[in-house]
């Protein structure tokens, strides 16, 4: 039985037997979400004299329906709204999620079928604290989701999580004679032994024909009154021949009230451990003001400021330095 | 280097306008202590009146107290943005990993018992039902008075949004985890279930007994007629505890004010309101 046939398998044996276990239920209610960011940008190269960029942008907007058929089984579409000058209208349009979650299949947990996040790293609960993207997904390590079916679920008593998941393994961007036929399986798990230490790990594997790709990553935050400190390593081995990569990030927040905090950022990002200076850091600082909160049905309206610099382990190449500032606004409808 | 500097004088302004918004009703009420308590509609009432007879004792201290439901409240105190937490329910693994990942241990003081009343307009001839009745009326397989003994006409259902911890214990102990109805009519508190049900001839909702009327009517349910007793004596099926919870023991002003709402006085209010006390209401 080939792998495809496998998998396929697996995703309607679940489809089934949750219909058969939770037919008859009444249909429920839908929602919809909104996110956008609108953003500032400013680009320099080298010394601080002279602007290479400088725009505004409108660099993220999601659309998202949400809708419960049952008490146990839901859906989400998300459609990822985006500037962009590749496109005659001046705007892309990607879809992002598209998947159902079958519910109380394994215990405190769920099985989700379709395209969905990647478990792995930090890029599944990313939440933007910078607004650069988290390490793994702006270096291009992983994607940010990806088609596939997933087990998830939470450790009881609050103590964690874990996941199980296979995926085309090429990312959400990727499809039909973009995706090749090697499965990509991915498993992580997140401990949290003491309020506000949580250390976790996740797994990449994909085997191909000639090659592997195996992508590691290992997570530490520590979380206690207005400081959260996040860290992340991350090895990677991919390709014919063999090319070994690893990455470090750490990010503290200092929360000075519950609606500004200051956040700073490290990264470090060396594709191939075997070549010599190739490898950057990405250096981040700024502070996000929570405007106006999330709650149910209202909406939240936040403000980041960042300035970002790259630098390069070549010491004959000139960093990139960007001053960013976004508003971000995300609302909910009532379910209706 | 002259555009960068008018980019960090933007910036500059910015942080000062932030800065200038950063002053919250509670900092405002300067030189006093505050308190923040949000959640459950439920335990909204214990904690208002014992809130107002605390800050009349200590007339240093500002409590202010907001509603919206066990969820969000629990929310609040995971995003800090609370002091306290009010919930008619236990906290849900997710929300306890939630809390946990970000450093806050939930701990939770039992303040008092309430039991879930099933009411009806006064109109309805009814005056008792069943739990198999109840699930069937809410999950949709009754919409008919007559079906459940009382006179032919329509049933409005009302419930209470999702946020509500009354309405995740009337799921667990009367659906059984079945889905309310599509068009039950889902309120945000228990003051606005007793208002529609008091407005609506046809209607049955459930509340917590501190919300029992003269102008609604309130079934027995198995029999049992739901009371502070039954509930204490653990007859009345559809009871639950209500809780305060805290971001570890409670300690300073949040120490002091759950002390109180457990003292005898506390516990008065907690009676005098229609709920049930867990501790003597005398010395």
């Amino acid at each position: 039985m080939s792998k495809f046939t496998k998998m396929l398998l697996v995703i309607l044996g679940v489809t089934f037997y949750a219909q058969y276990a939770y037919a008859g239920l009444a249909p429920g209610k839908s929602q919809l979400k909104a996110y956008t960011w609108f953003r500032y940008t400013a680009k320099a190269e080298g010394a601080l004299t002279e602007l290479d960029a400088s725009y505004f942008g409108l660099e993220r907007g999601y659309l998202r329906w949400e809708h419960a058929f049952t008490d146990k089984i839901s859906c989400r579409v998300n459609v990822d709204i985006f500037s962009s000058d590749k496109d005659p209208h001046g705007a892309g349009l990607k879809l992002k999620y598209g998947y159902v979650d079958f519910k109380e299949i394994i215990p405190e947990g769920k099985i989700t079928v379709g395209l969905q996040k990647i478990y792995w790293g930090t890029v599944y609960d990313w939440e933007y604290v910078t607004i650069e993207k988290a390490l793994e997904d702006k270096e291009k390590v992983v994607a940010s989701a990806d088609y596939g079916v997933t087990a998830n679920a939470d450790i009881p008593r609050g103590m964690g999580e874990w996941q199980l998941g296979v995926y085309n393994g090429e990312g959400y961007k990727k499809y039909k004679s973009n995706v090749d036929k090697y499965p990509a399986l991915v498993g992580n798990v997140r401990f949290i032994p003491i309020p506000g230490l949580t250390i976790g790990g996740s797994a990449l594997y994909e085997k191909k024909e000639e090659s592997k790709r195996l992508l590691v990553a290992g997570i530490c935050r520590v979380a206690r009154g207005p400081i959260d400190f996040w860290s992340e390593l991350i090895t990677t081995k991919t390709g014919e021949p063999e090319l070994t990569g690893l990455g470090v990030m750490i990010m503290p927040i200092l929360k000075l009230n519950p609606n500004l905090e200051l956040v700073g950022r490290v990264d470090y990002w060396d594709r191939n451990t075997d070549e010599e200076k190739d490898a950057h850091y990405r250096i981040i600082g700024g502070f996000n003001y929570y405007i106006a909160k999330l709650s149910k049905g209202k909406p939240g309206v936040m403000l980041q400021v960042n300035f970002e610099r790259k630098q390069y382990e070549d010491s004959n190449k000139e960093a990139d330095n960007e001053f960013l500032m976004q508003l971000r606004w995300e609302f909910a409808t009532n379910p209706f | 280097m002259k555009m960068w500097g008018t980019k960090i004088m933007y910036a500059a302004i910015i942080v000062a306008l932030i800065a200038a918004q950063m002053v919250t009703p509670e900092m405002a009420f300067a030189g006093g202590r505050t308190l923040v308590l949000t959640g459950s509609t439920t335990v909204l009432p214990i904690a208002q009146l014992c809130a107002e007879k605390f800050m009349d004792q200590h007339p240093d201290v500002n409590i202010s107290v907001r509603g919206g439901g066990s969820g969000v409240g629990i929310a609040a105190l995971i995003d800090g943005t609370c002091d306290i937490a009010m919930a008619s329910r236990p906290m849900k693994t997710k929300e306890l990993k939630s809390a946990r990942g970000k450093g806050i241990n939930p701990l939770a003081t039992v303040i008092a018992k309430d039991g879930i009343a099933i009411i009806v307009h006064p109109s309805n001839p009814l005056s008792e039902i069943t739990l198999a009745q109840l699930k069937d009326i809410y999950t949709g397989k009754i919409s008919n008075w007559k079906d459940v003994g009382g006179k032919p006409g329509k049933i409005v259902v009302i419930s209470r949004d999702v946020a509500s911890g009354t309405f995740e214990v009337f799921k667990k102990i009367v659906l059984k985890g079945a889905k309310t109805r599509a068009d039950a009519l889902m309120l945000a508190s228990n003051k606005a279930v007793a208002t529609t049900v008091e407005k609506t001839p046809g209607a049955i909702g459930y509340v917590g007994l501190g919300y029992i009327s003269s102008k609604v009517k309130a079934l027995a349910v198995d029999g049992v007629e739901p009371t502070k007793e039954t509930v204490v004596s653990g007859k009345y099926k559809l009871a639950r505890p209500l809780y305060l919870y805290t971001d570890g023991k409670p300690t300073g002003l949040a120490k002091e004010f759950i002390d109180f709402v457990l003292s005898p006085e506390g516990q008065k209010i907690v009676d005098k309101i229609g709920f049930v006390p867990v501790k003597p209401t005398s010395e």
